[in-house]
């Protein structure tokens, strides 16, 4: 069921430049304004590397001028473990072992509870691949209960039809997040090995789905280390700007979710050090100076810490990848991918501050709008 | 836009970017020459009434002999009805597909009404014409336009006549940056250098009108409006460089990152 | 029959039939385009059309125009 990656999508013509650019390149891409693929291609090549500090004062200015000195915060919360997919490097893949939850409406409650004790406005509600367990109306009735007790709630979860985004919208959903995983057709069949998710079209259509359902924005991102990284940092480039094009009324947000090894589990084909991810975060940022880029507490505290505000603008924190976790918070928080970054929230609050970034918990709110539009 | 070598308007292709406005012409003989000199290949023309007392006015008959594609436009037209029934009235003449939406309901400063133009471009759009509509250099109202199917926009540079040349630079740079149909400067464009810095932005083309046929020697101003849309197109396709920000003393932000340091 | 042109009262000795209209006016039929009552009437259509009195006559060419 592979099918080919659409032209408009299609990174295959500045792979060279990406993969052979030398750092005179580097230098003449940093300062030519204008925003395309062969500006972008350079900036991820790996003559960049030489230049990352260059390439980090010039993300930083932009990040201040656009988001200004703050970072905005999300937390995650799992409903549901249940899945029935075969993703080779996921810790819910169907053919794990552990045991699998999904939370009731009352656990769901005291879930939300304890994240609004926090002090949360924005959560990311996610699931498994679709499941009996966990299906499209469990997941829209969790939203319209989220919907009671937080400003924004976005989710992630599985590829929906548009109408079912309508319906999500409806039910106060004001984004939707939906990683391709990778780009690239081949690999991306070989890693989904059975399951709804081999369908590499669907999921690359989805986002659009989302946004002519009239979803505020979509949240994109390739798991980078799975295939080529610089194909997919490409791909995912020119996937974002055929939606701004498109859907000029949308927002997009970019998110950078780096597979690491799992003990005795998968092992990534691909490298993808810390230098190379601040490469990639800061040639997204310096050619796409608006859009809001993304970094969970699967990075360590000192990443996180040296990248906030310089290209990244939203942060998780005192973050849980096991299903609920907030209301016990002394169990181990790793479920989905391990949390690397496990500080507490004032520990957080006080880096950032040492920093001149200041946490923003919310910058919007539904005054205007009513549910049914 | 503005990276490929043609300007592709409505699935038709043209080698030259600057486009040329007919009013303004102390005669239909400088008018010719000027249209020549400029290489261009598309040309507006309004429709007005026929006068009896000057039939040689008209310029069908000299503009054919060009083959040059004519680009009526609606001005006179208040609202979207009749800018519509000029379009119609304009394709007749014309033989060409091609209009463009100009209604200033304001004589004065000229400037165009958004919700007429948006309305009119929908339904000629839908009639088949090739849609270039003459705006305010606004960033929503460009994606409105090319949502109803326009081929281009025609973000007005300053206002019609006044030459104060690319006023709404910061606006056409946002319009550029999220269109995806040619971005054409209309309209207060006064040098040749102003029509380079529109090409360089990354506009699909230019159109000029008062600039020609008030200069001294229109013939000559043509000329050089040619070849400054030519150098603005070269140069944006070589690759500018910006204008590099003063560099600050800052301490290093990479310091977190393990290894040597750049 | 007296009809309006351009915007003024004329006096059409013909039998109403636009191409005679154009010719008394000294127009070129290839280089105008006609409207009657506010209807933008197509060329080819122009051999069905017989004014009457009182009906409104617009006769355009195209001039200079940006």
């Amino acid at each position: 069921m592979t099918t080919e990656l659409p032209e408009e999508l299609d990174p295959s013509l500045w792979l060279s430049i990406a993969r052979s650019a030398t750092e005179s390149d580097v230098r003449r891409a940093l300062t030519t304004s204008s925003p395309t693929e062969a500006k972008f291609a350079a900036l991820v090549s790996p003559a960049a590397d030489h230049l990352l500090e260059g390439m980090a004062q010039l993300a930083k200015r932009l990040t201040e001028g656009h988001f200004g000195r703050t970072i905005s915060l999300y937390a995650p919360l799992y409903l549901s473990d249940y899945c029935p997919g075969g993703c080779a490097y996921c810790g819910f893949a169907a053919d794990r072992t552990q045991p699998r939850h999904r939370l009731s409406r009352d656990e769901m409650m005291r879930e939300f509870e304890a994240l609004k004790a926090m002090g949360f406005e924005e959560i990311l509600l996610l699931t498994g691949e679709r499941s009996p367990q966990a299906d499209f109306a469990y997941l829209r009735d969790a939203v319209a209960e989220a919907a009671t007790y937080f400003s924004a709630i976005t989710v992630e979860a599985f590829p929906m039809t548009t109408a079912e985004y309508h319906e999500l919208a409806a039910a106060g959903c004001v984004g939707v997040t939906l990683y391709q995983e990778t780009y690239e057709p081949v690999q991306y069949h070989s890693l989904h090995r059975w399951g709804p998710k081999r369908d590499y079209a669907n999921r690359l259509d989805a986002p659009s789905r989302v946004l002519e359902a009239g979803m505020r924005t979509v949240g994109l991102g390739a798991l980078l280390g799975i295939s080529d990284p610089i194909f997919d940092a490409l791909a995912l480039y020119r996937h974002a700007r055929a939606l701004r094009r498109k859907f000029w009324q949308s927002g997009i947000t970019i998110s950078f979710p780096r597979v690491c090894p799992q003990e005795g589990g998968y092992q990534p084909p691909f490298l993808v050090d810390e230098r190379f991810l601040a490469r990639i975060i800061f040639a997204f940022r310096i050619c796409m100076p608006d859009v809001p880029l993304v970094l969970s507490t699967r990075e360590n505290a000192k990443f996180r810490d040296g990248i906030a505000g310089v290209g990244v603008s939203k942060m998780s924190i005192a973050s849980r990848t096991t299903v609920g976790g907030y209301r016990e918070p002394t169990l181990s928080p790793d479920g989905q991918f391990q949390v690397n970054d496990d500080r507490d929230l004032e520990t957080f609050f006080t880096a950032l501050r040492t920093k001149g970034l200041e946490p923003v918990f919310k910058n919007w709110d539904r005054v205007y709008s009513r549910g049914d539009e | 836009m503005g990276n490929e070598k043609k300007l592709n308007l409505g699935g038709q292709e043209f080698e030259s970017r600057l486009l040329v406005g007919t009013g303004k012409f102390s005669s239909v003989a400088v008018m010719i020459e000027a249209i020549k000199a400029s290489g261009a290949q598309l040309v507006t023309v309004a429709l007005r009434r026929f006068n009896r007392e000057r039939p040689s006015d008209d310029l069908l008959g000299p503009l054919a002999k060009l083959g040059i594609t004519l680009v009526p436009n609606t001005s006179g037209a208040r609202n979207a009805a009749e800018a519509v029934r000029a379009a119609m009235l304009g394709r007749e003449l014309s033989g060409s597909r091609f209009v463009k939406v100009e209604i200033h309901p304001n004589p004065h400063h000229l400037m165009p009404d958004p919700l007429e133009t948006f309305e009119a471009s929908k339904q000629l759009a839908k009639e088949g014409f090739i849609v270039l509509p003459y705006m305010s250099a606004d960033p929503v109202l460009a994606k409105r336009l090319e949502d109803v199917g326009c081929a281009a926009v025609m973000p007005l540079g300053s206002a019609i006549g006044s030459g104060h040349g690319l006023s709404t630079a910061a606006m056409v740079r946002m319009i550029i940056a999220d269109s995806g149909i040619p971005v054409i400067v209309d309209a207060g464009l006064r040098a040749p250098s102003e029509a380079a810095a529109a090409m360089e932005m990354g506009c699909g083309a230019v159109l000029v009108n008062s600039a020609i046929a008030a200069a001294g020697d229109p013939v000559a101003m043509a000329a050089a409006f040619a070849v400054a849309v030519k150098a603005g197109t070269a140069a944006r396709q070589a690759g500018l460089m910006t204008q590099s920000d003063t560099a600050v003393a800052t301490s290093p932000l990479t310091s977190f990152l393990s290894g040597n340091q750049a | 029959m007296t009809i309006t042109v351009n915007g003024n009262k004329y006096e059409h000795h013909g039998d109403g039939r636009v191409d005679q209209l154009l010719a008394e006016l000294g127009s070129n039929p290839d280089a105008v385009a006609i409207m009657v009552n506010d209807q933008v009437i197509p060329k080819i259509e122009r051999m069905g059309v017989v004014l009457k009195d009182g009906d409104r006559v617009e006769v355009l060419s195209f001039m200079g125009g940006g």
